[in-house]
């Protein structure tokens, strides 16, 4: 395989290690042994030693894996299995490999910039982002989820900016970050030069604010890795409105209710923030599962909800339920994607967005 | 088998279990194929396949697995059944083909009993998950070996394995109730109401340890405990082995640590050194008191008289705290011993008025006859009466070509158990038997096997729970 040196590595260090098999949200959610960081380096292993094949079931493979990085977390030698499986998916397309539900997307993105085939945005977000139209030195990046299926936590991110009075232009025909194109075939040309269009079309502006964590954490960690310049100041949403709130310019109502915080892997492992918690804990009481922040569970997400929808309804649920036991009587998602799935599953308790739940408590 | 065949039965497996739980897919033949076994490890390592599966199938309950067995008694196939697949004597491969049974959809809790302190599980449920389980509600499951993150309750019971804190809360065949047990021919069978009793023989005792060739377990019920108040630790230096036995048979006569763990002087040299750092040479020896904080003090006090009487430096808390917190880094890739390495750990148990003899036997039995093999040894699972030996050979250099590789593993392993065994030792103490040792099972037992292969032939007089693994 064309795969960094660095990746066969780590490959040859996983193929016999099962150390983080309880901490993959996938493995756990489906009890398949290949979900796991060893049974996806052991059959690699197998490919780069001639024998076995990088085709079929050993591809899908790769794509069973939701690049959460908890496995990566959770090494205490340091081997970091996302590595090689975004660069064996790359591999895999280089080598006509890819999955055709890959492909679906990939032709999604380059029609409707999003994977989800998608052909336009909602009619009442549309007005809302019309109302923003102008342009200011701050542009709100809504993010392929939140604009094409994740409305609620768009329109309610733009009314939180509105209440503390932050001026921001929100792009009509907003480019696209480059996170989708980067998770499902890694460091492809493609990939970069999606990245490349989009540093050039908000070039103009000097804060960037996500709305959606995987944007931020595609803008803050990729675009450095690939040596793109964006200019501008890069903001997550949760990030500003902690500082909103601190400095008084917006005042959140109190609910009597037990808030369970979801955090975003890309926030608590990539960008090691953790602005939601104090933001939760203004409006009610805070009921804390037992794996937090850094060791957060991924709940799935719309992406990979595209291709095995029953495997993403069983790791929300599991998820949802990590809450229930603990007592907790809402969930409070920072991913756009992860939100959505959550909401595809009937888990008996109340979910919602931080952008929700600020818009709602203002 | 022919495929029209072939495909008649996997229909009746899909039946069984639902088609999405029913894998021919060479993923999952792969992934069924290699175990922590050093000889699967190698196999792979060297670019070749091992025996795989024919079929893997994913039941979520005993009555799936009833109707797996149902099926593959008819047709009469070999079932090898799979938790964590982190059992590092062969066990969980098919070398048969046939099915591999993956017992991890079984992973569901249906009781957490704070009243009598257990759980009831699945028993594909991943160890660590019940620990959590424990955790949420204020408790712990006192079963900590290294591989608590990757192996399954069921894989645990199956070779009877052992963790860190044994020494005070017992091996894992302690920390049973009762179980639920599908035998080969697919009846569903409970142990007992309780553990203790004088009604016969102990079954659940029968079919721990029993690596799958037996029944196979699909739910138990697992002791939980008070989180302890407190735990501390002390780290001592002895300046030979003899001592540090004797000092710790006459601890255990006055109270039960949670942690004992006496490294040999290579270990203390080598992993003691590069992970807990400890520099000075001797044997270092790990101790953890834990419970209700008044006994700990008073347990303490005992610790550190007994131990002054034996001539042991008092290296302080420092140390076993770091050993502590570090106790599952020695198993991670980078730190544990890797290919191209060979390796095998023989533990081993005996009486006390054995075991000092056993490791210098051993000892100079692997050396003597391997010269190119190192041999390094931990004592860490303590009992009034004995204690047992975590004995390691490594070669550095081992031949290239697989069918030699597996000709000196076995040849070294069959001279260090033959040691054992002829000292007074067991097969193995908390591993298992697997397919590695299966053949000195008849050197342990003797006439004693009649009574291993008198359950196996009227259990399963198809033979086709496990093939060749236990000696059976």
């Amino acid at each position: 395989m064309l795969i960094s040196n660095k990746s066969k590595e780590i490959i040859d260090s996983c193929r016999f290690c099962w150390m983080c098999r309880h901490i993959c949200p996938i493995g756990n959610a489906t009890g398949q042994e290949r979900n796991t960081a060893r049974a996806r380096a052991l059959s690699l292993s197998l490919v780069e030693r001639g024998a076995a094949k990088l085709e079929g079931s050993i591809v899908d493979n790769v794509y069973e894996c939701a690049l959460c990085g908890a496995c990566t977390k959770d090494c205490a030698t340091g081997w970091d299995p996302v590595k090689f499986t975004k660069e064996v998916r790359l591999e895999a397309a280089l080598n006509d490999q890819t999955p055709a539900y890959v492909t679906k997307m990939l032709e999604s993105v380059a029609a409707n910039k999003n994977p989800y085939g998608v052909k336009d945005i909602d009619d009442d977000l549309k007005a809302e982002i019309k109302k923003h139209a102008d342009k200011k030195d701050t542009v709100l990046i809504l993010g392929a989820d939140a604009r094409y299926i994740g409305k609620d936590s768009a329109m309610a991110a733009m009314k939180v900016l509105d209440k503390a009075g932050v001026e921001y232009t929100v792009l009509e025909d907003e480019p696209d970050t480059g996170y989708v194109l980067d998770t499902l075939i890694g460091a492809a040309s493609e990939t970069k030069e999606t990245m490349e269009k989009f540093a050039k079309e908000v070039s103009g502006f000097k804060t960037i604010i996500t709305v959606d964590p995987a944007d931020a954490k595609t803008l803050l960690r990729e675009y450095k890795e690939w040596n793109i310049d964006l200019k501008a100041e890069v903001i997550t949403f949760t990030a500003l409105a902690a500082k909103l709130v601190a400095d008084g310019k917006l005042s959140l109502k109190k609910a009597s209710k037990k808030y369970s915080v979801q955090d975003s892997f890309f926030l608590a492992r990539d960008l090691e923030e953790d602005n939601t918690r104090g933001i939760v804990e203004k409006i009610g009481d805070l009921c804390e599962m037992l794996l937090i922040k850094k060791d957060t569970v991924w709940a799935g997400n719309m992406l990979m909800r595209e291709y095995i929808p029953s495997v993403i309804d069983k790791v929300a649920a599991r998820r949802l339920e990590d809450a229930k036991r603990m007592g907790g009587e809402c969930v409070v998602f920072e991913c756009v994607g992860e939100y959505e799935a959550a909401k595809k599953v009937d888990g008996n308790i109340d979910i919602i967005s931080i952008h929700e739940l600020i818009a709602n408590n203002l | 088998m022919n495929e029209f065949l072939f495909d008649m039965i996997a229909s009746e497996l899909e039946d069984a279990v639902g088609k999405e739980n029913c894998s021919t897919r060479e993923i999952d033949k792969i992934t069924h194929s290699v175990d922590y076994y050093w000889l699967s490890r190698m196999w792979a390592d060297r670019g070749l396949r091992m025996p795989e599966a024919d079929i893997v199938v994913s039941p979520k309950d005993a009555q799936e697995v009833s109707k797996v067995l149902k099926i593959a008694n008819y047709y009469k196939i070999p079932v090898t059944t799979w938790g964590g697949g982190g059992g590092t004597q062969g066990g969980a491969i098919p070398v048969c083909g046939g099915i591999v049974l993956d017992t991890k959809r079984m992973d569901k809790i249906y009781n957490v009993n704070e009243k009598s302190m257990y759980i009831e599980c699945g028993t594909g449920t991943i160890y660590k998950h019940l620990e959590w389980m424990a955790n949420e509600r204020g408790k712990a499951t006192m079963h900590y070996p290294s591989s608590l993150t990757c192996s399954t309750v069921g894989g645990f019971l199956a070779h009877r394995g052992i963790g860190v804190v044994s020494t005070k809360y017992g091996k894992i065949d302690d920390m049973v109730l009762g179980m639920e047990v599908v035998l080969p021919n697919g009846d569903i069978i409970e142990t007992s109401p309780a553990p203790k009793h004088a009604a016969g023989p102990d079954l659940n005792q029968i079919f721990i340890g029993s690596e799958g060739t037996l029944g196979i377990m699909t739910k138990a019920q697992i002791r939980i405990y008070d989180q302890p108040e407190e735990r501390r630790f002390r780290g001592f230096l002895f300046k030979n082995m003899t001592d540090a036995f004797a000092a710790s048979r006459e601890l255990l006569q006055k109270f039960k640590p949670s942690v004992m763990r006496l490294y040999n002087e290579a270990e203390t040299a080598t992993l003691i050194k590069k992970i807990v750092g400890v520099e000075k040479p001797g044997a270092f020896m790990n101790i953890a008191i834990e419970g209700v904080s008044e006994l700990v003090a008073v347990e303490e006090k005992i610790l550190l008289s007994t131990f002054a009487k034996y001539g042991a430096e008092d290296l302080g808390s420092d140390y076993g705290k770091k050993w502590w917190d570090e106790k599952i880094t020695f198993f991670y890739p980078g730190h544990m011993m890797d290919l191209p390495q060979m390796f095998g750990t023989m533990d081993t148990i005996a009486p006390y008025d054995k075991i000092e003899n056993i490791y210098w036997e051993m000892k100079k039995a692997i050396e003597t006859n391997f010269p190119m093999a190192r041999f390094i040894a931990h004592f860490s699972h303590w009992y009034e009466w004995g204690c047992m030996i975590y004995d390691r050979f490594i070669v550095d250099n081992p031949p290239k070509d697989p069918h030699e590789a597996l000709k000196l593993h076995n040849e070294i392993w069959t001279c260090g158990v033959r040691t054992a065994l002829a000292n007074g030792g067991v097969v193995n103490d908390h591993h298992g038997v697997g397919i590695k040792l299966g053949r000195l099972m008849k050197e342990q037992y003797g006439p004693a096997m009649q009574v291993f292969e008198g359950l196996k032939k009227q259990l399963d007089p198809n033979g086709i729970l496990n093939p060749y693994k236990l000696g059976l």
